[in-house]
């Protein structure tokens, strides 16, 4: 008979198991063991990934968790450290273990028992969660200590002995008492009054049925922890009060390879160093043992307790608590049976297929009024509902739409991603608002009868608005049916590292720069990295010296141990968190199925991923919560805002109006835009994508999109589907981009393999771009419907299937009579074509606000960027942004505690001109860019508009800092400022706004209060470092700091305090204005300009009123670097030199397989795209990834008629200043001041 | 209490469990039972390398605890041995004057 281990922690035991579920079961199997326990600590985390495993090498699985038991504190203090703060303290761990075969019953308590030992605990993302509990490695996060999971004894004994109503308390979970229980800690030390007062506390809690005592020997050293002598000293102890013995491995590893990581792992939950860890596990024995092994420990203890007899009761107990514990999955866990919310809950009495077709119909009046006769629509709808009401998802498309209705009915803007865009009925019901059958889209690439799994219908909404909905549908479904899904956090090659020098005690330092040079490769290949990547050069250099001996002792050899542990971490799960975006839904038995845990956002989460939703049934919604839809939402607000009326939106956004002078359909009289409405053949939207100044705009801002976009040049809306769908992995591997382009652009005809297929290809030119085109092709040449090859197609790039698929193609193709040269030739363009390409429905739904968002840059800039900056939907850094709305020759408007909301907001400016204003900075100094912004499907500088009208000088919009964007300001203080305003003078601000001190002091650091002191010292409201220096010097922002340093904390008793509302002295009255601001004495230097831009970076992450690089111009000047604005006037292939701040960093797939660096620069005029191929790779070896400023040479690379990028040849650290080619190579370029030159036209 | 790490040869019984053993030109015999346990390592200061499938050994090693008497006659002397996990090869890394405590 084979050993049943009943004690294994796998990899889902975070910081504690170092095997994933399946190399267990894998090792069981092949030992011949016929079933296996998963029993992780704290939870199920791989509990279904177990069953699947169990269920594929076809063994039982068993199913339990090993709990830390919480006891009252004691008085005094306590005789282990680290107890809790509150009342519970911890006394040891145990094991407990479902009952199977018993319709659920086990399954389920043990489900709400893991749920209930959760219950008290406050989430900590960065908790090491599974292992942080164990005894004596309490690890405290943050001030006050969240607490840890664990159940009580009455926890334990109210889950296993359910006592239904009727029946005999059979128990339904049998707890088993190991080493680390109470009872095994004191057997190790040796304190046998205690172990048997603790055991008898037990009895007398759960009854001898549902209790055993767990003995495990590692063979540690006679007397140790885990020793035989221990779990001989805990056999006495059952004997004593007859409590059955069994025997189990506490498995933590697969096989004895493992022990060195579960070491590593031990070091990182304790987060010491090996050296100076005190609980090591006593040696690495804790691996699944064969039968023959544990057989061999089970005498081992008889020996020593000279009991022959004992081995053959304690195999025997062990099995029969195996067997016991054997589950059912289907019966058991419910696996594989899908569950939906209850028809009274959707709201539907009676059958959900008639149901959904009337909502269809509902749907057709509403969106389709004119198509409600059309056959082709008739005919989907049909083929729609009866592939729905057969596979019985009618209730799941019925929740969704309630869903969905229910986001609308909260005003937030929200749309179906993904395939779900292929469906008619989804767009019916209001799910998506794409209409698949205006885009070609399949309806079998998202649902068939062919696909048994639940379809998945993502739901992208606000960003900002994401908790609020989630609290909606908790609240509308009840927490009974709804939960969160998990998902698990894994070691990446950084944490990796990081963790592994911090095991081997290395220097921080050290670690940190080796880490920071780690680029998106699995940890697990760290050594192959390191020969083959040019910025891990140095490393690997350090670590060719390990050979010579008199290098210094221990540092060399921890660096080849670094690499070692390093991959050893690869994936292993380091916390759980919130999912993004999925939500749970199912009937009342939902927390039956799933046992869950307190989430960041409070809410409850499952503990099961994404993985483990279709094999349990569970019904996942992805509602994922997009920034560009907030930015969307807050420019549509700005806009609606500042304008106040329809009219005034029309031509301040140079909206064509009809004939007849009403408003267009998308523009309501308020001034409010509905997005959904606005026409897809826009062309300022089009001129501005084709000009790829699309920073900010949805999936086409990135340096390799903006490369594309202006190679494709867009000119439709279904040219952007296709854009987005070339940039993906599938097109750019397969080669899909360059034809397309050249047939596109006319450079080469268009060819079709057969004339067949050119219904199918004809909208990418023949080239195969799309998924659902794959299917047409299938369908066209094997006739064997479009459901099947979808199937087919999932076969595709799968090498055990796709030969036969390949041979069902070759076969029907040829007998439908194809030609042997075209059926070649369509293989391999389909085998080419692996599963990459895209689904066009993703592409489509992608692609609205995706167009949405330029249309949005092409008539309200100022509105989109203030959006933009408040949501920082985009990759790059926000101060980028920034720097784009300079560019735009958008006025950015200070700080200012009297104008400032929360949000970054619309304000007008004064009117353009020399001299003015408010505008801060530079913008001035930069007349080209405006002036080329201001072209950008605009018509300011005219000419570049033809559809549009000229437009009178309207005032300018300029967008004010928000108040939000100050570090370190509370909410609280932010609302309690804007309740204030205005305000007359400091000590009014210092008394009504509740601003801290330290709140103070930086807003006047970033000049909110220049206006107030300007109007103090009767100086004009200029930006603080400017205007005429002839003046004699006038107190300064920095003046202001001192005299805010200097004087005492004082706030005015509350009955003192004005009420909110009541009016504060007049604000410009300079006669009793502010006499604190007006008495300040200039003493202080007032600060540079570069000083000004270090502190907004640090208190906003923006430059404001200047462009970082503007402090390097003398330096530019010197290198004779060419700014990004000037790239456009080059000859391909000019060599120049160019220099900025690295925003962007890419390896996007390349054609090869062969890695391209791409690094973006911004300078302040624009971006530079510069592409880092292999041997530039080379050359800039550690500067590749590590270097924020940087200079790069390099030739320009036309890309279209907008477009220009670099092709690097070297880089160097900007600020390694002696490194840098000074004096100036031979210039190809004369080099340029960056002094104010005037607009080009 | 001596320290060493000196090559032995050991006859084991088919459990493997020594009997006999060759040291320093001599031979011992076993004069009691055993004792046997895996002693932990300090692997991260001791091993150049730690790769995946490094293989057992890297974390504990065995260790036997052997009273034996020269030639089966002579005084009882108590050997501690550690068997590499590897090579199945024999070192003697503790020679005690006497067995002091067991478990």
């Amino acid at each position: 008979m084979s050993f049943i281990h009943l004690n294994v922690a796998s990899a889902f035991s975070a910081h504690y198991g170092v095997s994933w579920p399946k190399e267990l079961v894998r090792r069981a199997a092949a030992d011949g063991a016929d079933a296996l326990a998963l029993t992780d600590r704290d939870g199920l985390y791989g509990a279904v990934k177990h069953l699947k495993a169990c269920r594929d090498h076809g063994i039982d699985p068993i199913l339990g968790v090993d709990l830390a038991v919480l006891g009252p504190a004691r008085p005094g203090p306590s005789p282990r450290a680290g107890a809790e703060a509150g009342r519970l303290r911890t006394e040891g761990r145990v094991l407990v273990v479902a009952r199977g075969h018993c319709a659920g019953a086990g399954y389920r308590a043990l489900c709400r028992l893991v749920s209930a030992a959760h219950a008290h605990t406050v989430h900590a993302p960065a908790a090491r969660a599974g292992g942080a509990s164990a005894p004596g490695t309490l690890a405290v996060q943050g001030p006050r200590p969240s607490r840890h999971p664990g159940v009580t004894g009455a926890d334990l004994a109210a889950h296993a002995l359910p006592g239904l109503p009727g029946h005999a308390t059979a128990p339904v979970l049998t707890v088993l008492l190991g080493p680390a229980s109470d009872v095994g800690l004191a057997a190790a030390r040796r304190d046998y009054a205690r172990a048997r007062a603790a055991l008898s506390r037990w009895l007398e809690l759960l009854g001898p049925a549902a209790l055993r005592v767990e003995l495990t020997t590692h063979l540690s050293r006679p007397g140790e922890r885990l020793s035989t002598a221990h779990a001989l000293r805990m056999l006495r102890t059952a004997e004593s009060l007859h409590v059955p013995a069994i025997l189990t491995n506490a498995v933590r590893y697969a096989d004895p390879d493992g022990a060195a990581t579960a070491d590593v792992l031990d070091a990182a939950r304790s987060l010491t160093s090996l050296e100076a860890l005190a609980d090591l596990q006593p040696n690495g024995q804790g691996w699944l043992k064969s039968t023959a092994q544990m057989e061999a420990l089970a005498r081992e203890i008889a020996r020593d307790a000279a009991n022959p007899r004992l081995a053959a009761t304690l195999l025997r107990n062990t099995a029969g608590l195996a067997d016991w514990a054997r589950l059912d999955p289907a019966a058991d866990t419910g696996w594989g049976s899908p569950k939906t919310p209850e028809a009274h809950v959707i709201g539907i009495t009676g059958d959900p297929n008639t149901e959904l077709a009337a909502r269809c119909e509902a749907g057709i009046t509403r969106l389709l009024p004119h198509q409600a006769r059309d056959r082709t629509l008739r005919d989907r709808l049909a083929l729609e509902l009866d592939t729905i009401a057969d596979l019985g998802f009618a209730p799941y498309f019925l929740t969704v739409a309630e869903v969905s209705t229910m986001i609308t009915a909260l005003g937030v803007r929200n749309a179906a991603r993904g395939s779900g865009a292929s469906s008619l009925v989804n767009h019916l019901l209001g799910i998506s608002h794409v209409n698949p059958l205006a885009h070609g889209l399949v309806f079998e690439r998202f649902l068939s009868r062919e696909r048994t799994t639940l379809p998945d219908i993502d739901i992208d909404v606000e960003s900002a608005q994401r908790h609020r909905v989630y609290r909606k549908i908790f609240e509308r479904f009840g927490p009974d049916r709804t939960t969160l899904m998990s998902m698990q956090n894994g070691y990446r090659a950084r944490g990796a590292v990081r963790d592994a020098g911090a095991a081997l005690g290395m220097d921080t330092g050290d670690i940190d720069a080796i880490a920071k040079q780690l680029w998106r490769f699995p940890a697990s290949s760290f050594r192959a990295a390191l020969a083959e990547k040019p910025e891990l050069r140095p490393l690997a250099q350090r670590l060719a010296a390990t050979t010579d001996p008199h290098t210094r002792p221990g540092t060399p050899r921890q660096l080849d141990l670094l690499v070692d542990l390093t991959e050893r971490l690869d994936r292993l799960p380091r916390h759980i968190s919130m999912h993004p975006c999925g939500v749970i839904l199912a009937d009342k038995t939902l927390l039956d199925r799933t046992p869950v845990q307190p989430s960041g956002l409070g809410l409850p989460m499952s503990q099961y991923d994404k993985h483990d939703m279709d094999p349990m049934g569970l019904i996942k919604l992805d509602i994922l919560g997009v920034r560009m839809q907030s930015a969307i939402s807050h420019a549509l607000a700005e806009v609606a805002r500042i304008h106040g009326d329809g009219h005034t939106v029309a031509s301040a956004g140079h909206h064509p109006l009809p004939a007849d002078g009403t408003l267009p359909p998308y523009l309501a009289p308020n001034g409010t835009i509905n997005l959904d409405k606005i026409p897809l053949d826009d062309e300022p939207t089009f001129e501005l994508i084709r000009s790829t100044h699309t920073l900010g705009c949805f999936q086409i801002e990135s340096p390799g999109q903006r490369e594309l976009i202006g190679k494709l040049a867009p000119r439709t809306f279904n040219d952007l589907i296709i854009d987005i769908s070339l940039f993906r992995p599938g097109p750019m591997k397969s080669n899909m981009v360059k034809p397309y382009l050249e047939h596109r652009h006319g450079f080469a005809p268009e060819t079709y393999p057969h004339p067949d297929l050119r219904p199918a290809l004809a909208e990418t030119h023949g080239v195969t771009v799309f998924h659902e085109q794959v299917l047409r092709t299938l369908h066209t040449m094997t006739g064997c419907g479009l459901a099947k090859a979808d199937v087919y197609r999932r076969l595709l790039g799968n090498p055990s299937a796709e030969s036969r698929v390949e041979e069902l193609f070759r076969t029907r193709a040829r007998e439908r009579g194809y030609p042997p040269r075209v059926i070649d030739q369509v293989w391999e363009t389909l085998q080419a074509f692996g599963s990459f390409g895209f689904c066009k429905a993703h592409a489509a739904a992608f692609a609205v606000p995706t167009y949405q968002s330029a249309w949005l840059k092409a008539h309200h800039p100022e509105a989109f960027l203030a959006g933009l900056w408040e949501h920082d939907p985009g990759m790059y850094p926000k101060r980028l942004l920034v720097a784009e709305a300079r560019r735009l020759g958008i006025p950015i408007l200070p700080l200012d505690i009297n104008r400032s909301h929360a949000a970054h907001r619309l304000e007008h400016a004064p009117a353009e001109g020399p001299g003015t204003g408010t505008t801060t900075g530079t913008a001035e100094g930069r007349g080209e860019g405006r002036a080329e912004g201001r072209a950008e499907g605009r018509t300011a500088t005219g000419g570049t508009g033809p559809h549009l009208p000229q437009r009178p000088p309207t005032p300018r919009l300029g967008i004010r800092l928000g108040l939000a964007a100050v570090s370190g300001l509370s909410s609280t203080e932010i609302r309690r400022t804007i309740a204030g305003q205005p305000y007359g003078s400091l000590p009014d601000v210092r008394d009504r706004s509740g601003l801290t001190r330290t709140s103070l002091r930086h807003l006047a650091a970033l000049g909110a209060f220049d206006e107030l002191q300007h109007a103090a010292t009767g100086t004009p409201g200029t930006g603080s470092h400017q205007g005429p220096t002839t003046l004699p010097p006038r107190p300064n922002r920095a003046d202001l700091l001192k005299h805010l340093a200097a004087i005492p904390p004082r706030n005015l008793p509350a009955k003192y305090r004005p009420l909110p509302g009541q009016l504060p002295l007049p604000f410009h009255d300079a006669g009793i204005g502010d006499l604190e601001l007006s008495t300040i004495h200039s003493t202080e230097p007032a600060p540079t300009p570069g000083e000004i831009v270090r502190t907004e970076l640090d208190l906003t992450a923006m430059d404001t009123t200047a462009h970082l690089m503007d402090s390097h111009a003398p330096l530019l000047r010197q290198l004779g670097t060419t700014p990004a604005a000037r790239l456009l006037d080059l000859r391909n292939g000019t060599e120049v030199l160019v220099a900025g701040i690295r925003i962007a960093t890419q390896t996007p797939p390349m054609r090869g397989g062969r890695r391209v660096v791409f690094i973006s620069l911004d300078d302040g005029t624009g971006c530079i795209d510069c592409a880092f191929f292999h041997e530039a790779q080379e050359t800039a070896g550690p500067l590749l990834f590590g270097t924020r400023m940087l200079l790069i040479r390099g030739t320009t690379r036309r890309t279209g008629p907008r477009g220009i990028s670099l092709q690097a040849l070297h880089a160097w650290d900007l600020q390694d200043t002696a490194s840098l080619p000074l004096p100036h190579p031979p210039a190809t370029h004369p080099p340029r001041s960056p002094s104010p030159e005037g607009p080009r036209t | 209490m001596g320290l060493f790490t000196q090559s032995v040869e050991v006859d084991c019984t088919p459990a493997g469990q020594p009997l006999r053993l060759r040291w320093q030109g001599r031979e011992y015999m076993l004069a009691a039972e055993p004792v046997r346990w895996y002693e932990r390592r300090r692997w991260w200061a001791e091993e150049p390398r730690a790769q995946r499938g490094h293989g057992p050994g890297l974390v504990d090693q065995e260790i036997w605890r052997v009273q034996v008497r020269l030639a089966g006659k002579g005084p009882l002397r108590t050997f501690d041995l550690s068997r590499h996990a590897g090579s199945g090869r024999w070192r003697v890394i503790r020679l005690h004057e006497a067995l002091r405590e067991g478990a």
